[in-house]
């Protein structure tokens, strides 16, 4: 079982000389599944995003995370890309003078072997589609990395370059925020392409909003550093209705 | 840190040397005149501002003898491909003070492109009246170095009216150690229009070289001119360069001067915006490592009111390098309604480089628009790890942020194929195997 999932192990974690944030989190999501993860601002749901990715700026003091049963602690974050996992950030930068079809042929040929780089032709139908399922244009390629990007623009790059990069396991921080309804449906639209047999994701999310259009196989609530509860997709739509205050009072804090 | 105060083998013998190739009689006078001026003032120190932080051990002169020609008239495989790779109308090639190589099929009628000796015979009065104009003996010793010892030289003159379509350009190489200077003067006429590149290029040779390096740039009433520098010389060599420029109503300068080469070089642009409606475009770009010591030292001169000048100075250093930036705007009295900005920015590739920025304001008028600003720090945390979660190495990761560190300046350069090469030298420098493409 634990051959097909990504899972978080009593998760503790602080920012680098600072404060603890996590505090024992478990969490898991197996593969061909698509869970939310929702949960007032300052519960760590954002921090549990980058640990898992391998933000230097935290440090785990206790626990594990596996992705497919094998543990990624030890591994860079470029090693945890090429493991299968992909992070869509919720700040994602800007990098001048980089184009995004030429960083994404980077980031594919970095998956393979050297002497067996993608193909042209392999490469671009990748984008191509990539493109489509997001009803862009095509020269958004060719543009620098970000430069100049909306605030939905720059969402919608990063789930094209989830599909174009095709991981095993994507954590969609906070994809949802900022966006108009249109340009909501358009992300969803991509994340349900990426769905499959093959794909899990997590859904970080302050809104049942989005849940709408990427209906979760199942749903977490984070607070106070961990995970209070889990449920089916209605327990989201419970969130909605009665607000975060009866969390916090559940937790105390 | 006081250098040598007497130079024997580089005064009176190289200079007779120089003289005795039939020289008219004014520019003997002016050689003369300029030798004294070297010989009696001293050699600067870290006191002078202008030089605080310039490591002037490494721009000595001792020991050395002025270079007596080349030891083969060998163009070189490096250059040979540059040439053929431009689109250049016309080519010098000095190597060792001496023209070696001098092609020129230039389309557009009455523009003048040859040696300086061969202009000074051939167009005695056009040269007389701006040979010393812009950089003289006046500025300081190795301004006063370079007007007494320069030898070889370019000349370019683009008359009125006249829009010269492709590139002119010289090389300036060396296969032997010493103390050499050449010059450059270029003259755009009322309306021309010219671009011109000067690239300063070797071979690894035995000996240590010091190249002095003076260029004159004049631009009468809309004219326009795009001037490049290209300074990529061998490790073994000091190069120490001047880039002045006048520039009359309502004409424009784009400059870029890049920084690659060489073990210590030191590169001053100035420019005197003289009439109203000038423009200046003002473009460096570095990269510096193995130790290599750079100095980018700039001034825009405000002299005129309604001009403007608009500077960026970009370098990344990584393996013990040092940079310093030393920019100053004047804006003189009267030279209302100016616009002069300034930005210097440097990308610290370890913790063992070091960049000095120091941008200056000194501004007489009181209708003007004038900014700078300078940063200097590592790789943004932040963009290395958002690469890296891609899968990118963490050296993958760095070459990206560095061509796009860079890209702000490249991204304003006009000529593609000079973009095309700084970006293949700088590939090189960061020499990340399998990122080849340009990126």
């Amino acid at each position: 079982m634990s051959e097909n999932q990504l899972e978080i192990r009593d998760l503790h974690a602080c920012i680098v000389d600072g404060e603890a944030i996590l505090h024992g989190v478990d969490l898991t999501v197996p593969k061909g599944e698509v869970h939310a993860l929702m949960g007032p601002n300052g519960s760590g749901k954002s921090t549990l995003a980058k640990i898992v990715a391998g933000d230097p700026s935290y440090e785990v003091m206790q626990g594990d995370i596996l992705v497919d049963g094998a543990s990624i602690l030890e591994l860079e974050p470029d090693e945890r890309a090429r493991a299968g996992l992909y992070l869509a950030f919720q700040y994602p930068v800007e990098v001048p003078g980089v184009s995004i079809a030429n960083f994404l042929r980077l980031a594919l040929n970095a998956r393979r072997p050297e002497g067996d780089e993608v193909g042209v032709m392999e490469f671009y139908q990748k984008l191509q589609r990539a493109v489509a399922a997001l009803d862009w244009d095509e020269s958004i390629i060719e543009r620098n990395l970000h430069e100049g990007f909306s605030g939905g623009e720059k969402k919608r790059s990063e789930i094209l370059q989830l599909l174009v990069l095709g991981p095993r396991y994507a954590i969609l921080d906070e994809t949802d925020s900022g966006l108009d309804v249109d340009a909501l449906k358009t992300v969803a639209q991509g994340v349900n392409a990426a769905r499959g047999r093959d794909f899990g994701a997590l859904l970080i999310t302050h809104y049942q909003r989005l849940l709408n259009y990427i209906v979760p196989d199942r749903v977490h609530i984070m607070a106070g550093g961990r995970v209070i509860r889990s449920g089916p997709k209605e327990l989201a739509i419970e969130l909605d209705e009665r607000g975060y205050d009866w969390i916090r009072e559940a937790v105390g804090a | 840190m006081v250098l040598e105060t007497a130079l024997p083998a580089l005064g009176a013998g190289a200079l007779r040397a120089l003289t005795s190739q039939g020289e008219p009689d004014w520019l003997v006078a002016r050689r003369h005149a300029a030798l004294r001026t070297f010989e009696s003032t001293p050699f600067p120190t870290n006191r002078d501002e202008e030089w605080r932080y310039t490591q002037l051990e490494r721009f000595s002169l001792a020991g050395l003898e002025s270079v007596a020609g080349p030891l083969t008239d060998d163009i070189g495989e490096g250059i040979r491909r540059r040439i053929a790779d431009s689109d250049a109308e016309g080519v010098l090639v000095h190597k060792g003070g001496e023209v070696i190589l001098s092609e020129a099929a230039i389309a557009e009628e009455g523009v003048i492109f040859t040696d300086l000796c061969s202009a000074l015979r051939e167009h005695p009065d056009l040269v007389r009246e701006h040979l010393y104009r812009v950089v003289d003996a006046s500025q300081g010793k190795y301004a006063a170095l370079n007007s007494a010892l320069w030898s070889g030289g370019t000349f370019v003159y683009v008359p009125r009216n006249v829009e010269v379509a492709l590139p002119l350009g010289a090389f300036t190489t060396a296969d032997r150690g010493g103390l050499s200077a050449g010059r450059t003067l270029v003259v755009v006429d009322v309306n021309a229009k010219l671009t011109y590149l000067d690239e300063y290029t070797s071979e690894p040779f035995d000996g240590r070289l010091f190249h002095s390096a003076a260029t004159e740039i004049v631009l009468m009433d809309g004219a326009k001119l795009r001037y490049v520098s290209l300074q990529n010389w061998s490790r073994n060599v000091a190069h120490m360069s001047m880039i002045r420029a006048h520039l009359a109503r309502d004409s424009r300068l784009e400059s870029l001067s890049v920084s690659l080469g060489a073990d210590a070089a030191r590169t001053e642009v100035e420019c005197r915006l003289e009439g109203p409606g000038a423009e200046w475009e003002v473009l460096g770009l570095y990269f510096a490592d193995r130790g290599q010591h750079f100095n980018q030292y700039t001034l825009q001169h405000h002299a005129a009111d309604h001009a403007r000048s608009d500077l960026l100075f970009k370098g990344a250093l990584q393996d013990a390098s040092t940079e310093v930036f030393s920019g100053i705007i004047v804006v003189d009295e009267g030279a209302q309604r100016t616009d002069a900005y300034q930005t210097n920015r440097n990308l610290l590739l370890d913790d063992r480089s070091e960049a000095v920025s120091i941008p200056q304001l000194e501004i007489g008028a009181n209708d003007v628009r004038c900014s700078h600003g300078s940063t200097t720090g590592p790789v943004q945390e932040d963009q290395r790890f958002y690469l890296m979660s891609r899968g990118l190495s963490a050296e993958v990761a760095e070459h990206v942020l560095v061509t796009g560190f860079l890209h702000e300046v490249m991204g304003r350069v006009t000529l593609p194929k000079v973009a095309e090469y700084v970006e293949q030298m700088v590939q090189a420098k960061l020499g990340v195997p399998g990122v080849r493409e340009r990126l």
